[in-house]
């Protein structure tokens, strides 16, 4: 039977030590998507794709991979992986590293498609060993499409490439999602989630705290911000009735307010006679407005 | 079938081209065997010395070749694989799980055959070492069966993540072993004490029937069941220990 999920999580929790770092999580990807699991170090990304691939087991939970075990061989034939902290193997060529790698699938892409793919044509003949650290992860890109995968899985694939090797990264990973791959991705840059995924899945704490299109994430995140000094007589209850605000962050007497339309805001503020000294309208950029998207979150926990 | 054929070739071929680029095997299998033979067959001279001594440390000398690369390359190259996550990314490949540790072995048992046949060969060809047909196919086979424990003994220490620390136990079990096992010296040129606790190590045993069969004695069959114990002694140990490494 054909499941149009490419994966499902079900309630998965995983307890390290008595410390949660997958919490209860829900997750569908649809097939031929590219989705980006966004999240700071320590978010639980990793162990969400580990638990995926089936390298860890979750501690409850169900997960399902093109609809079957990812633990099983007919999957693991289906899926591809680059994963973090993977370096390559001393005494072999990089062109022999692939064909030894695409040995093990029944199907795998030509040697020549792979070398082109990961822009190592001219590495071909060079120990793998030998290659500088940007090198090596394409060469890891190269094993992880060695058998032409419908789910292709990257761990922070960036991480120590150049700015090069990112663009061709990129470039690359575009293509197959064009191909009707699916393509699942984690990285804890806003803007190349942005770039690349149609989906983003905001993570923090083992949790998902939002999940959306780029645009509705940024949305969601990026609203403008009115800040100002208010009067003594004005108590935090009085300030969250006003209608269009979306968050109250306070230091001291200093209020930000958050919100999606701060011209209206603005006006509301003045009808409610709020009294305010030395006010300030900013827009938030992208990194910011994640930063703000996180720390609410965090404050929701406490 | 043909895909389990193809894999496990492809396999095989990678580790025999690993093993001969990698030049501490070429140095501790090879070379450091081959020139402490020529060496000691040259220096150890005169009357009192047997006329078989060439072909025991021939023997010697091809056991102390087999067990550096089954415990130390061996050893090192696991562990180095476990650390660079290349384990690890096998485990999602639709590579069966035994397929790795069956594929290795295969190629370390063709090396250590590789081994047997370069050493004898230098012994018959450089120093004349004239011995039956026969002999030779025993002591060979004998050597090349006890391979196989220090294999299982590497993929024990593989099975350490830090191949540092699997570097130096290595080294340090090489030497020991080899020197209290009777492979540098003979048996009774070492101290007593030694001699007796030699009785226990897979080295001396993994030499002792080579020796017998140079000097015409009959073979004492306890040494090879005393080394298909430590065989299973340490696959046990180590399936045992990546079997928990692996359910996280």
């Amino acid at each position: 039977m054909m499941s149009s999920l490419a994966i499902q999580m079900q309630g998965v929790t995983k307890i390290f030590k008595g410390k949660k770092a997958v919490d209860n999580l829900d997750l569908k990807i649809e097939r031929g998507s590219v989705t980006a699991l966004l999240g700071p170090n320590g978010a639980g990304k990793t162990t969400i794709i580990s638990m995926m691939l089936g390298l860890m087991n979750p501690t409850s939970g169900n997960i399902r991979l093109l609809g079957g075990d990812p633990r099983t061989r007919a999957i693991r034939g289906r899926i591809g992986a680059m994963l973090q902290d993977t370096s390559v193997i001393d005494n072999l060529k990089v062109g022999e590293t692939i064909n030894l790698f695409r040995s093990y699938y029944t199907q795998p892409l030509a040697l020549e498609q792979l070398l082109l793919l990961s822009g190592l044509k001219e590495e071909q003949g060079i120990m793998a060993s030998a290659l500088s650290g940007g090198q090596q992860r394409r060469l890891g890109f190269a094993l992880a499409m060695a058998g032409n995968p419908e789910i292709l899985f990257l761990d922070e694939p960036t991480v120590g490439m150049d700015v090069r090797s990112r663009i061709l990264f990129w470039d690359t990973v575009e293509g197959m999602a064009s191909r009707g791959k699916t393509v699942l991705l984690t990285t804890h840059h806003l803007e190349e989630a942005d770039q690349v995924a149609g989906r983003i899945v905001v993570v923090q704490q083992g949790q998902c705290i939002a999940d959306g299109t780029p645009s509705s994430i940024k949305a969601l995140a990026s609203g403008r911000t009115i800040s100002f000094t208010v009067g003594e007589e004005v108590t935090e209850e009085q300030l969250q009735g006003v209608p269009g605000i979306s968050g109250i962050e306070w230091k001291g007497r200093r209020a930000r307010l958050y919100s999606s339309d701060t011209d209206l805001l603005m006006r509301t503020l003045i009808e409610y006679s709020i009294p305010m000294q030395d006010i300030e309208i900013q827009s938030g950029g992208l990194n910011e407005a994640f930063q703000r998207l996180l720390q609410q979150d965090y404050k929701g926990i406490m | 079938m043909n895909y389990y054929i193809k894999s496990s070739w492809a396999q095989v071929q990678a580790e025999l081209l690993r093993t001969f680029r990698n030049r501490r095997f070429i140095f501790f299998s090879i070379l450091m065997p081959a020139a402490f033979f020529f060496l000691f067959t040259a220096v150890v001279g005169g009357s009192d010395v047997p006329s078989y001594w060439s072909a025991y440390y021939l023997m010697s000398m091809t056991s102390y070749g087999v067990v550096g690369a089954s415990l130390v390359t061996f050893s090192q190259r696991i562990s180095k694989e476990r650390s660079a996550g290349w384990i690890r990314l096998l485990r999602l490949s639709p590579l069966p799980s035994g397929s790795y540790v069956l594929s290795k072995i295969a190629a370390q048992g063709a090396i250590n055959l590789i081994l047997i046949l370069t050493m004898f060969l230098l012994g018959r060809v450089g120093k004349s070492v004239h011995l039956s047909w026969s002999i030779w196919l025993e002591a060979g086979l004998w050597i090349w069966v006890g391979g196989f424990a220090f294999m299982a003994l590497g993929l024990f220490l593989g099975s350490m993540k830090n191949s540092d620390v699997v570097q130096m136990i290595s080294m340090a079990l090489y030497m020991s072993l080899s020197i209290v096992g009777g492979l540098w010296m003979p048996l009774s040129s070492l101290p007593s004490v030694l001699q007796n606790i030699a009785k226990f190590t897979p080295t001396y045993r993994m030499g002792e029937g080579p020796w017998a069969l140079v000097e015409g004695r009959a073979l004492d069959w306890t040494g090879i069941a005393i080394l298909s114990m430590y065989i299973i002694l340490f696959m046990v140990l180590s399936s045992y220990i990546m079997k928990r490494q692996e359910a996280i």
